[in-house]
């Protein structure tokens, strides 16, 4: 795989569809190809370790699933915590046409927290969701002039912070 | 990148070097995903994670991981967005209290 990012927030749609790709492992029935598709960017993303982060409400899902299955997911990954003017940012990813879930998943790229580092924002956001990735890639000029606009805004910390890549599972595979 | 010609019959060949690379037999099934870049012809099989997530469990885990899948099958298609809709974040200003200041980097 060429796209060889440090850190990557995975969206909940990806983990799902790796969670239902053991439940059929565990069913022993076949898988669809986009469970197939998600745990094949997730294991490729785990070799070689990279920082692998999920959003508090994915980690919230899974910690309420069976720790067989979840347990796992948990220990490879990081829930980002939010940070200061995330949910501004969200807002503002609203006014252009996100979806109040893309917004926020887009947010926490830029604006999510990792404690342990520390460190703040991601390098790519992985999704099984081409509508978001699209709308991202449409709108990536305007994004980025509303981002530089707002964080400029910011005290110093927030004036360096940058916007994310958005990549698909399916497109992550075509560079394999 | 390999390109590929379809015939007079939409089919294609896959070349050998590709078939013997991939340990692909006459038989074997292959997926066709579309995505953004057009099609993908995807190879199916267990993932190493999934897999090596398979067989650290005991045989007892493995039975009560199969007695958990049939459950979350069974159910409904809405019932399973709404498992993986729970908890989602609100984007209101005055939820704000839960975001924390950026650490010293």
């Amino acid at each position: 795989m060429s796209f060889q990012p440090s850190s990557v927030l995975l969206d909940k749609g990806v983990i799902r569809r790796v969670y239902e790709r053991r439940v059929r492992m565990a069913l022993s029935t076949p898988p669809t190809p986009a469970q197939v598709e998600a745990a094949n960017v997730y294991a490729q993303l785990c070799i070689p370790p990279r920082r692998l982060y999920i959003t508090a409400q994915t980690a919230h899902i899974l910690q309420r699933r069976l720790p067989l299955f979840a347990t796992p997911f948990l220990a490879e990954t990081y829930s980002l915590q939010k940070g200061r003017y995330l949910r501004r940012w969200a807002r503002r990813l609203r006014a252009l046409m996100f979806a109040p879930e893309d917004a926020i998943v887009v947010a926490y790229g830029s604006f999510g927290i990792d404690l342990r580092v520390p460190s703040i924002g991601v390098e790519a956001i992985v999704t099984t969701d081409q509508r978001l990735a699209t709308h991202f890639h449409t709108r990536h000029a305007v994004i980025a002039h509303r981002f530089h606009d707002m964080i400029a805004q910011l005290p110093a910390p927030y004036a360096a912070l940058t916007l994310p890549t958005v990549v698909t599972t399916a497109s992550l595979l075509a560079q394999t | 990148m390999e390109t590929l010609i379809v015939d007079a019959e939409g089919k294609v060949t896959i070349p050998p070097e590709f078939l013997h690379k991939r340990g692909l037999r006459p038989g074997d099934a292959v997926a066709l995903i579309e995505a953004a870049e057009g099609f993908l012809v995807y190879q199916g099989g267990v993932d190493p994670q999934t897999l090596a997530w398979w067989q650290a469990l005991s045989e007892e885990d493995q039975r009560r991981a199969a007695a958990e899948a049939r459950r979350y099958e069974a159910l409904s298609d809405a019932d399973r967005d709404a498992l993986w809709n729970e908890g989602a974040e609100t984007l209101e200003a005055d939820a704000e209290d839960d975001e924390r200041e950026l650490p010293a980097l």
